[in-house]
This record gives C-alpha cells, sequence and structure tokens, in this order.
C-alpha cells in the first residue's frame, strides 16, 4: 500500500538539499538549499543564503531574520550597475523582500542576501547555525537551521 | 582592332630565347607569388592561433601593459605587482566588512585554485586589494585573506595609491553612510571584478563575479594563459 504522503521526494529533497528542509506548519513557507558563509574571526560580517517558497495562494513578505550569532540581520537587495564599461556592485538595505504566492525567493552569493552584521561568534564550516526568519502580514516566524561552509554547496 | 593585330604580326615574340629582362621578370613573379602565399599562409596560422585562444573570460584586445601598482602586503612589506612576473595573477578589489561579495569571490578563486593540478598552482596568485583601508589593516588582511586559502595575499596602501591601482584598472569603489548611524558603519559600492595578469606582465582578462563559479572554465583559462606564455 502507498502511503498518502509522498515520502520519497520529500526524502530525496532532505538529502540533496545538504539543509534540513524546514517545513513549519504555521508559516506556508519552505526554506531550501540554506548555507551561511564561513568567515574568519577578524570579519565583522557575513551573509546567509537560501530558497523561501511561499506555499500559500497569497502574497508573503521577508521581513527579518535574527540570530545568536550576531546582533544585527539585515535584508540586503544588491545593486549593478555600470561604471565607465565595469560593473559597480552595491548594496542596498531593504525592509521586506516579497515573495510571490507559489513563487521563491533566492537569497544567493551576488545577489540578494541576508547581511549579517557584528558577529560575535564565528561558526566554523561543518556547524550548524539556528535563525529565526520573519514573515509578514503579520509576525510570522520560522525557525531554520543552517549549514556553514567555506565555499558555495554546488 | 585590326591595326592592333597586324601591329603584333609585324613584331612576332622570338621563340626559343626570350630575352633575358623577361626571364628575371617571371623570376621574380614567382618569387613574389611565394611571399603572397607565405604571407598568406601566416596570417591564417595567426587567425587560426586567434581563434583558438578562446577565453571564457572577457579578453582586453590586444593585452595592456599591467598597471604595476605599490601597495603594502599583508605583513607590512611593500609590494609591487611587478613583483609576481612569471606567475599568472588573479586579484579584485574589495574589503574585510564585505559580506557578500568579497567572500563570494575570494570562495571561488580558493575553489579555481584548488581546481589547478599541483604543478601550476605554484606559478598561480591570488591577491585581494582592500580599498578600506581606514578599517583593513595589513593584519587584518593577513587574518581574513589566507583563511580562504593559504597561499592567498591580501593587499592595501594609503588612499593615493589606492586610487592610483584602481583608476588604472578602471576599478570604482565609493563610501557609502547610512544615513543617521555611526559614521564607523558604512559600506563600500565596488566593481566586482577579478582581474587576470599573465606571467608577461599583461593585463589579459576580466571576470565579473557570476563567472567565478564555474571553476572548470576558470582553469581551462589558466591552463591557456599559462601554456601561452
Amino acid at each position: 500500500m502507498k502511503p498518502s504522503v509522498p515520502i520519497t521526494p520529500l526524502l530525496l529533497l532532505f538529502f540533496c538539499c545538504g539543509c534540513k528542509a524546514a517545513l513549519a506548519d504555521d508559516v506556508p513557507v519552505k526554506v531550501e538549499s540554506g548555507w551561511l558563509q564561513a568567515v574568519p574571526p577578524v570579519a565583522e560580517a557575513t551573509a546567509a543564503y537560501m530558497r523561501i517558497r511561499n506555499l500559500s495562494q497569497s502574497l508573503l513578505k521577508l521581513t527579518g531574520a535574527f540570530s545568536s550569532i550576531a546582533p544585527e540581520i539585515e535584508l540586503m537587495i544588491t545593486t549593478r550597475h555600470l561604471h565607465d564599461g565595469q560593473e559597480i556592485m552595491g548594496m542596498e538595505r531593504v525592509d521586506t523582500l516579497e515573495i510571490p504566492p507559489g513563487g521563491v525567493l533566492e537569497l544567493k552569493p551576488g545577489g540578494n542576501h541576508l547581511m549579517i552584521m557584528g558577529l560575535t561568534s564565528h561558526p566554523k564550516e561543518g556547524e550548524r547555525v539556528k535563525l529565526t526568519v520573519q514573515f509578514a502580514p503579520g509576525d510570522q516566524r520560522l525557525d531554520v537551521e543552517i549549514p556553514v561552509f567555506k565555499q558555495e554547496p554546488k | 582592332m585590326s591595326e592592333i593585330l597586324s601591329e603584333h604580326q609585324k613584331n612576332p615574340i622570338p621563340i626559343g630565347s626570350p630575352p633575358a629582362v623577361t626571364r628575371r621578370m617571371f623570376v621574380a613573379a614567382i618569387a613574389l607569388g611565394l611571399a603572397l602565399l607565405v604571407s598568406f599562409l601566416f596570417t591564417r596560422y595567426f587567425a587560426y592561433r586567434t581563434v583558438q585562444e578562446n577565453f571564457y573570460g572577457q579578453a582586453l584586445v590586444p593585452a595592456k601593459a599591467a598597471f604595476d601598482f605599490h601597495l603594502v602586503d599583508q605583513d607590512g612589506k611593500p609590494f609591487h605587482l611587478s613583483q609576481m612576473r612569471g606567475k599568472t595573477v588573479l586579484f579584485s578589489f574589495g574589503f574585510t566588512h564585505c559580506p557578500n561579495v568579497c567572500p563570494t569571490t575570494l570562495s571561488d578563486l580558493a575553489k579555481v585554485y584548488q581546481a589547478l593540478p599541483a604543478e601550476d598552482r605554484r606559478k598561480v596568485q591570488v591577491l585581494f586589494v582592500s580599498v578600506d583601508p581606514h578599517r583593513d589593516k595589513p593584519e587584518t588582511l593577513k587574518n581574513y585573506v589566507p583563511y580562504f586559502n593559504d597561499s592567498f595575499i591580501g593587499l592595501t596602501g594609503n588612499e593615493a595609491q589606492l586610487t592610483e591601482a584602481a583608476k588604472a584598472y578602471g576599478a570604482y569603489f565609493e563610501i557609502v553612510h547610512d544615513a543617521g548611524t555611526n559614521p564607523e558603519v558604512y559600506s563600500v559600492n565596488h566593481s566586482a571584478l577579478t582581474y587576470l595578469i599573465s606571467p608577461d606582465g599583461k593585463w589579459k582578462l576580466l571576470y565579473n563575479l557570476d563567472q567565478l563559479s564555474d571553476s572548470k572554465k576558470m582553469v581551462q583559462d589558466i591552463e591557456q594563459v599559462l601554456t601561452g606564455a
């Protein structure tokens, strides 16, 4: 008899992503491929990356995150413009990042990211870090645990 | 028309013994023909070579002499780019407070470096030039840059030296203060490019951030530059 929940795809997802896919009952999102960029103790900032899928039929907004590793986590978008033919990259802090119904918000190196400022601890490669991610409408919170890598996992 | 024909008949070319002038002209024509053929083949060969030099990075045609920046390395010692002659150099501008672009650049370059055959690694040097001398001291860089790979070297300098170096490579950076916050809290907008300098000191290639993540293609370019030098 086949189980009512498709176990195999879920298991695959679980193992392929290299991170725990967070499936919360209360927040209609799925966080996958999350990771934190490992940086040396001298560094004050780093970034966290992940894909956040909106499983609901209405617009969701990522509004922030917090973690015990740093006092400040901000949502950043990466801006790109040309200056004398060369691409200049900058960052801009934003209050929210939208996730359309059924859509995916991708936070990735060189793109939008969660900027982690004023690191009080420097997780090493192989460790895992807990983050609480916040969403609107309302104050929906989701705890995720992401692995730490020195290089982007591919 | 008929007149011309009759002229010709009046002065027929003597058969069997062409005049010496005609023979010399014939030899000259053959020589010229051969010279043309040889030069044509050479041109084709070089055109072929150029096509063969098919880089993944954006090629500077023709390659420029790389500006010899004079900076300070992570041990506080003077560093001239020309010291690297004989090696292929990959470098970028950045700063250690940069959460996204700079760790991504360095970790991608570390991946590329590791993907190189061991014997080629000694012929490649990765440099990271901090354009934030106010916060990044040589010792800061010493604790930051080699973290990504032991062999990587962090550089910095005074503002004039850094401005000169950045300008020479068309790089750009600006300090951005977030309104209403501590003046020590600022970000740097900067060109996120990686520059490749060939072992003979030519600025040959340019990579944008997204390109760095394809280690295989990066390695192919580096190998091509190493064999071409």
